[in-house]
């Protein structure tokens, strides 16, 4: 008896393409949703400038009975300037990837080009804070590093400065309720810090640390939130800066470093110029050579950033309490 | 040419053995023809031009072609296998070079360090990291700054502005377990920046120095955050006692160099600036620290010799300044820096080591390409 198997018999076309495109690993953009937002108008030349007044002197002396008005102030401004610079990155495709891919493929390069993008948004204002925001190093720990790992004393001292500094929270409480296994939350700044760090934050449970699950409602928490410390609530993302092997102690053990954004209201700002953002550019075959073979698709955008409150950011940099080697 | 080609040009008079020329994109291609050399007559050991492709991989390295003079002021062709031009993506933080052996180091006003072979050049930023004979002696209160280097007294040293002359620091020698150094490839990728303090000078004015090359400009408003470890905390911004909430700024009346600038605050009565911090509290210890906040600027940078009206913002601060790759700004601004492009480095050739692809004072013509088609 002879069997027909697809040894002998095989399918025409080996294979199918699954009916939805597999995800990209992405990495939650965090910088750019603490930030505030301006806009610069167009013709409004290269650089975005900022004032802020500066407090005047309140008049504890008083007037006495001499009938003689007291010296003027003379009212001052801090000047803060962000230069705008331009940014983009495209692809040329040609036309017989267009007619012969399966795949719509200008619809998902465009895509990825929109990631692209906004993930660019989210590295310069990651990149920018670590250059230009003040610094505190870790101490509440214990592994004995330079800074330490995380201890509850520095989510307190942080959000202690930025208090004393008359930092502006982002967030409200959460007023506790009766509900199993969870607990009030504080009005907070916002902590931006390396997903690396979750089993540290996850050691501080009982200590402080407060998973956003625990929290009364998790209605107002972002998709990134997880958990707080006192009055400071953690967002966490892969891109988060760290500085691999970057501190030694005495015996030599390396540890990485990561820099935590601690922020309140306004302390950055991203700038984009008469929305000259997000410009998505499709250019047809039609304009490219004489045999019109290959189309574009590109974008493009404008962007600066300011600390524009330099007493509401802190960056708090901690290694772990061990290296997990992830 | 093709359609999606790009091409570039120009011509620069060299300052070093070493150039970086910013471009709009990463040449695979480039040619570099020093003029100098090739007006001159023959002479010993001179490039008159080199080539790079980036598709050449030779025994895993990707080197650059020579044409020049022997020892003997032959024509002959050669190659330098390392560090001759390459390429560079300044586009993000947190690169370093390779971690090299700190061997020794010795304290004082500044402080030196060896580093056997350590291939660093003055103006380059590096970091250290377990600076510690045992563990409670050495120089860890020094680790995770970084330092604009100063000087290069030889191959295998150099210092760096701090002043470790004090009792708790320890000389570091025989070459310590957990003692090494890195260079932060791309240090100044957004001006100005926030800049760790290693010494103040207390007065009618007050005179900075830095770790590092501090990219401000006279005009820039400041803000100290200097811990109590360090001595001098009447300079920070806040607490004010005058007008609590408001802080108090600076502004920098005078750059001196890339590590020093003055600000107009009277600090005559204000506790002295000390380094000398014990080991057993390093720890948890932050660095003092001055963070640009704003300007009293309104236009470009100083017009110079050859400048346009307005010209970008340029770094570092004092000394062999470099354009950004944006048009013009208001001086102070916090400026974008970040770029790519190709470098002209000194390394040496392999069959005459003493050729470089150029020398300080050479003029030097230049011309990168990234092509539409490649084989391979």
């Amino acid at each position: 008896m002879s069997i027909t198997t697809t040894g002998n018999l095989g399918p025409m076309i080996l294979q199918s393409l699954a009916p939805a495109m597999l995800y990209v690993p992405t990495p939650t953009m965090n910088y750019i949703t603490v930030c505030d937002k301006v806009s610069m108008p167009a013709n409004g030349g290269t650089t975005c400038r900022f004032m802020r007044p500066r407090a005047l002197q309140p008049p504890t002396v008083q007037l006495g009975n001499s009938g003689i008005d007291p010296p003027a102030q003379v009212p001052q401004r801090d000047i803060i300037d962000a230069q705008m610079a331009f940014f983009g990155t495209g692809c040329i495709i040609n036309e017989q990837v267009i007619l012969q891919d399966q795949e719509g493929v200008l619809a998902w390069v465009s895509e990825r080009l929109a990631v692209a993008m906004r993930q660019a948004e989210d590295l310069i204002l990651r990149d920018y804070i670590v250059s230009a925001a003040s610094e505190i190093n870790a101490g509440g720990g214990s592994n004995g590093f330079n800074p330490t790992n995380l201890g509850v004393s520095d989510f307190s001292l942080v959000a202690t400065t930025l208090d004393t500094n008359n930092a502006y929270k982002f967030m409200t409480g959460i007023e506790g309720m009766d509900r199993f296994g969870t607990g009030p939350v504080r009005s907070a700044y916002f902590m931006l810090s390396s997903t690396e760090l979750q089993s540290d934050f996850d050691a501080l449970v009982g200590s402080g640390f407060l998973n956003q699950w625990n929290y009364p409602t998790n209605a107002s928490a972002l998709p990134s939130e997880y958990g707080s410390v006192y009055n400071i609530r953690i967002l966490t993302s892969s891109e988060a800066p760290v500085a691999r092997n970057a501190v030694a102690n005495s015996s030599g053990t390396l540890n990485d470093l990561y820099y935590n954004t601690v922020l309140g209201k306004q302390a950055i700002t991203h700038i984009n110029q008469d929305g000259y953002s997000m410009n998505l550019i499709y250019r047809d075959p039609y304009y490219s050579g004489m045999l019109a073979q290959n189309a574009t698709l590109a974008v493009k955008f404008a962007q600066a950033q300011a600390i524009t409150q330099d007493t509401a950011i802190r960056q708090l940099l901690c290694t772990r309490q061990s290296n997990l080697g992830v | 040419m093709t359609e999606y080609s790009r091409m570039a040009k120009g011509s620069f008079t060299a300052s070093a053995s070493t150039a970086i020329i910013n471009l709009p994109f990463i040449p695979d291609y480039v040619e570099v023809n020093n003029y100098t050399n090739i007006a001159a007559a023959a002479a010993a050991s001179k490039t008159l031009r080199a080539f790079w492709d980036n598709t050449l991989i030779v025994s895993s390295n990707n080197p650059t072609m020579l044409e020049g003079y022997s020892s003997g002021s032959v024509m002959v062709g050669d190659v330098i296998a390392t560090n001759g031009i390459s390429t560079f993506y300044a586009g993000l933080s947190q690169q370093f070079g390779p971690a090299q052996q700190v061997v020794a180091s010795t304290k004082g006003n500044t402080t030196s360090f060896q580093v056997t072979g350590h291939g660093y050049q003055v103006g380059d930023t590096v970091i250290f990291r377990g600076l510690f004979q045992s563990a409670t002696t050495g120089m860890p209160q020094m680790n995770g700054i970084p330092f604009t280097i100063t000087t290069i007294t030889d191959a295998n040293n150099f210092v760096v502005n701090y002043n470790s002359n004090n009792a708790a620091y320890t000389n570091l020698s025989a070459s310590p377990a957990s003692a090494f150094v890195e260079k932060v490839l791309y240090p100044f990728l957004y001006v100005p920046q926030d800049n760790v303090i290693t010494a103040i000078t207390t007065g009618s004015t007050t005179t900075i120095t830095t770790s590092m090359y501090h990219n401000f400009e006279v005009g820039q408003e400041v803000a100290f955050r200097i811990p109590n470890a360090w001595g001098t905390t009447q300079l920070n911004s806040l607490p004010n006692l005058v007008i609590p909430g408001s802080p108090v700024y600076g502004y920098v009346i005078s750059v001196t160099d890339n590590w020093t600038f003055v600000v107009n605050i009277n600090s005559s009565a204000y506790t002295a600036f000390t380094t000398n911090i014990a080991v057993a509290s390093v720890p948890g210890l932050t660095f003092p620290q001055v963070v640009p906040v704003g300007d009293v600027n309104t236009g470009g940078n100083v017009i110079f010799s050859g400048s346009s009206l307005y010209p970008a913002p340029r770094f570092p601060t004092s000394s062999s300044r470099v354009s950004t790759i944006n048009g013009p700004a208001i001086r102070g601004a916090f400026v974008n820096n970040t770029s790519q492009g190709f470098i002209i480095g000194a390394g040496t050739a392999t069959n005459n080591t003493s050729i470089k692809i150029m020398a300080a004072n050479d003029v030097i013509e230049w011309r990168a390409f990234l092509h539409d088609y490649s084989s391979p």
